[in-house]
């Protein structure tokens, strides 16, 4: 989280308008909340339901709760003046979600914006992102299976996807891809990406303003007053 | 055409000062990038407690609408004296009324001068109408 903070802000790239990509898996598994969660309802309602709960942190991005586990998550942050983010929030899904629902395609899932229909992973009760859709969450045999939040803050944006591979307990009927390894999709992701933005990707560690930035960050991220603001 | 009555801000807030006082809310512009005309779309606003001391440019909330989390800025120094009740729990005042009903906060100037860098409704108009705007 720390890492996706260091990106938001642009941390070490004052000049450099180029939108970043972040792929990464998460180890050990956690459980993060979203930002105006309620600590206490979630886990009362996530342990009421029988549910041991893994780790837990908070994000900066908004939504349910998400566990994350059997995903491959990214980022992309980018100034909010660039053409992937400019204008209205939901034409900026749109943008994103049609590359990646194209890079979800070739690997067998009908992957499409939900639009009016209603879907069967949605429960209204239930804490959980993936439990939870609109308009433009992505979603095939009937339920969803991309989440997707975004944070805007200082004119730039950071937008959080998980793609699930499998389910969690947690989680339970939710779209999947299934059998695949998350560094397979993630090359499909690179690919989709940049025909569909004609991006050329430079394969790159974080910089080392960022990697500062984020270790500084680590004990806020990390702290009980972080994970229970709310 | 927005209130002539106030100055607004590149990133869509706007400043209604009278004498040591002024109002600070955010525009439709802003609330429509948020929730694209639904209103329901808008699910949380945290503002600040009163007496806290804001520099220009602060961020003094968030507003987190369906899909996103967006920082709610202050474009002038001052010192929180309200804020508006009624917003954490009638979101859709936003959508309504933003100018007006949906003011956020009420601050004490630190100076009385407002930053020369903020537009008049005119200025704005034509800021959004070039799509300079992010």
């Amino acid at each position: 989280m720390a890492l996706d903070e260091a990106l938001l802000r642009g941390e070490g790239r004052p000049d450099d308008a180029r939108p970043v990509l972040r792929l990464y898996t998460w180890s050990p598994d956690a459980l993060s909340l979203g930002y105006f969660q309620r600590y206490d309802e979630v886990t009362a309602a996530l342990r009421g339901a029988g549910h041991a709960l893994p780790t837990l942190v908070r994000r900066m991005t908004g939504g349910g709760a998400i566990h994350h586990l059997r995903e491959l998550t990214f980022s992309i942050a980018a100034d909010a003046a660039h053409p992937l983010y400019r204008g209205p929030i939901a034409g900026s899904y749109e943008r994103v979600h049609r590359a990646v629902a194209a890079a979800l395609r070739r690997h067998g899932a009908e992957a499409r914006e939900r639009g009016a229909d209603a879907l069967t992973s949605d429960d209204a009760a239930s804490p959980m992102c993936f439990h939870g859709s609109t308009a433009v969450d992505l979603v095939w045999n009937g339920r969803k299976g991309v989440g997707s939040a975004q944070r805007r803050t200082g004119g730039r944006v950071l937008h959080h996807g998980s793609i699930k591979l499998g389910s969690t307990p947690l989680e339970g009927a939710i779209a999947t891809l299934g059998d695949i390894a998350p560094e397979e999709l993630a090359e499909t992701l690179l690919e989709v990406l940049g025909e569909a933005f004609g991006a050329t990707f430079e394969d790159a560690p974080p910089r080392e303003e960022e990697l500062l930035y984020a270790r500084a960050r680590e004990r806020f991220f990390a702290s009980d007053a972080h994970l229970r603001r709310r | 055409m927005r209130p002539d009555d106030r100055l607004y801000t590149k990133s869509h807030e706007w400043v209604k000062q009278s004498g040591e006082t002024a109002l600070i809310g955010i525009t439709d512009f802003a609330v429509n990038e948020l929730c694209s005309g639904n209103e329901g779309d808008l699910v949380y606003c945290d503002l600040p407690e009163v007496g806290r001391v804001l520099e220009a440019n602060e961020t003094f909330g968030e507003i987190e609408s369906v899909k996103a989390v967006a920082d709610l800025n202050t474009p002038v120094a001052g010192t929180v004296a309200e804020v508006n009740p009624a917003i954490e729990e009638h979101l859709e005042i936003l959508s309504k009324d933003p100018f007006d009903a949906g003011w956020m906060v009420k601050l004490t100037l630190k100076s009385k001068t407002l930053d020369s860098d903020l537009m008049d409704a005119a200025a704005y108009e034509s800021f959004l109408s070039e799509g300079a705007h992010s």
